[in-house]
């Protein structure tokens, strides 16, 4: 594990932590792969690794009764399918939630399978009129709080969208 | 085979503190038809089989109060890798019960063609949930009721039903006030805020 991927999955969860998480619901992604093994191995959090990332809208949406802030991580594709999910659930019952998901397609990814819902996602975003920030530069990741916090006066989802170069402690 | 109505009768003559969710179809519309618990219950209607999932956000958080989740056989067949994230959380205060009809119950009980060679139970005794139970007669399901549902411990209870055969309506609320009810109920019995307050 390269050093600095590692540190940046470190300050992810601390950033995580800091916000009062304690609840993570993943699945992986190659990008979050290693921030989901520092969750895994965290005793700060408790780590449910999801069947499928609709789960984990459940899961977390179910959270919100009670004094266990969650976050569900996952890849951009995989918010993709989440999208009845949000709408359903999130939207229809005006609860909060809040995702932390890569930027799977985006210029720099070099999986060519990955592109085409990268050409999309935002702007799937945009039209669901569910706010998120790009974090492409660690500095960035002090947003992660807000964005959080953001879920909860906005009571529908938000999302932190992490670039390859972040994740991967390049940038 | 029982009737879904008799098998929810006896479920709410059971019915103590347990935080209920139901699912689309015939539990939320039976359910709401057999109690009009506006408070209670999360009528968490056309989840597409998410209810047992947000049943074990509300469980996980509230490990002191005993989770009844419901979910018709058609949103389990979307979904039935549920059943090793409910395995992997083995949550002691929920239990999840598959109310199968044998139909989509929400939408003019179209067939489930899978289900004549499906056995649910034995899906999530596959899974490893070993508290897995399967009732065809509601007097066995009256008999072993404490032993499936009341006795803490994760469980799986398929209750196999006839089908209702008529349209039921769920509960006359919107979302928004669905959450604010329910939610509001779980703080008053748990104690713990949970509108109003930002991390």
């Amino acid at each position: 594990m390269a050093p600095a991927r590692r540190d940046i999955s470190n300050r992810i969860a601390d950033e995580l932590s800091e916000c009062g998480i304690g609840l993570v619901a993943s699945l992986p992604d190659d990008w979050v792969a290693d921030l989901i093994k520092v969750v895994e191995a965290d005793d700060r959090f408790i780590h449910v690794p999801v069947n499928r990332e609709e789960s984990a809208v459940g899961l977390c949406s179910g959270t919100f009764f009670s004094k266990t802030y969650s976050a569900a991580v996952m890849g951009a594709s995989g918010m993709l399918t989440c999208i009845y999910a949000i709408t359903k659930i999130s939207y229809t019952y005006e609860i909060p939630m809040f995702f932390l998901v890569s930027m799977r397609g985006a210029i720099g990814d070099t999986a060519k399978y990955q592109v085409s819902n990268g050409i999309y996602f935002l702007d799937v975003l945009d039209t669901i009129d569910l706010p998120y920030k790009i974090i492409e530069s660690s500095d960035q990741l002090l947003e992660i709080p807000r964005v959080h916090r953001h879920s909860r006066v906005y009571s529908r989802p938000s999302a932190i969208i992490l670039s390859r170069e972040v994740l991967q402690g390049e940038a | 085979m029982m009737q879904l109505r008799d098998a929810f009768e006896y479920m709410v003559s059971r019915w103590t503190d347990q935080l209920v969710v139901t699912s689309a179809g015939h539990s939320s519309g039976t359910w709401w038809d057999l109690t009009h618990d506006r408070d209670r219950v999360f009528y968490l209607t056309a989840s597409m089989s998410l209810s047992s999932m947000f049943a074990s956000g509300i469980a996980v958080g509230n490990p002191g109060v005993n989770v009844w989740a419901m979910s018709g056989d058609g949103a389990f067949v979307m979904n039935p890798g549920m059943l090793f994230v409910e395995r992997r959380m083995n949550l002691p205060n929920l239990t999840h019960f598959l109310i199968s009809n044998r139909c989509y119950g929400s939408t003019e009980e179209v067939d489930i063609s899978f289900s004549d060679h499906a056995d649910y139970a034995a899906l999530a005794r596959a899974a490893g949930i070993e508290r897995s139970y399967d009732f065809q007669e509601l007097d066995d399901f009256r008999d072993r009721f404490d032993e499936a549902v009341l006795a803490q411990g994760h469980s799986f209870v398929v209750l196999n039903v006839d089908r209702v055969g008529k349209d039921v309506r769920t509960a006359t609320m919107d979302g928004p006030e669905v959450k604010f009810r329910f939610g509001r109920h779980v703080e008053d019995i748990t104690g713990q805020q949970i509108f109003n307050v930002l991390p």
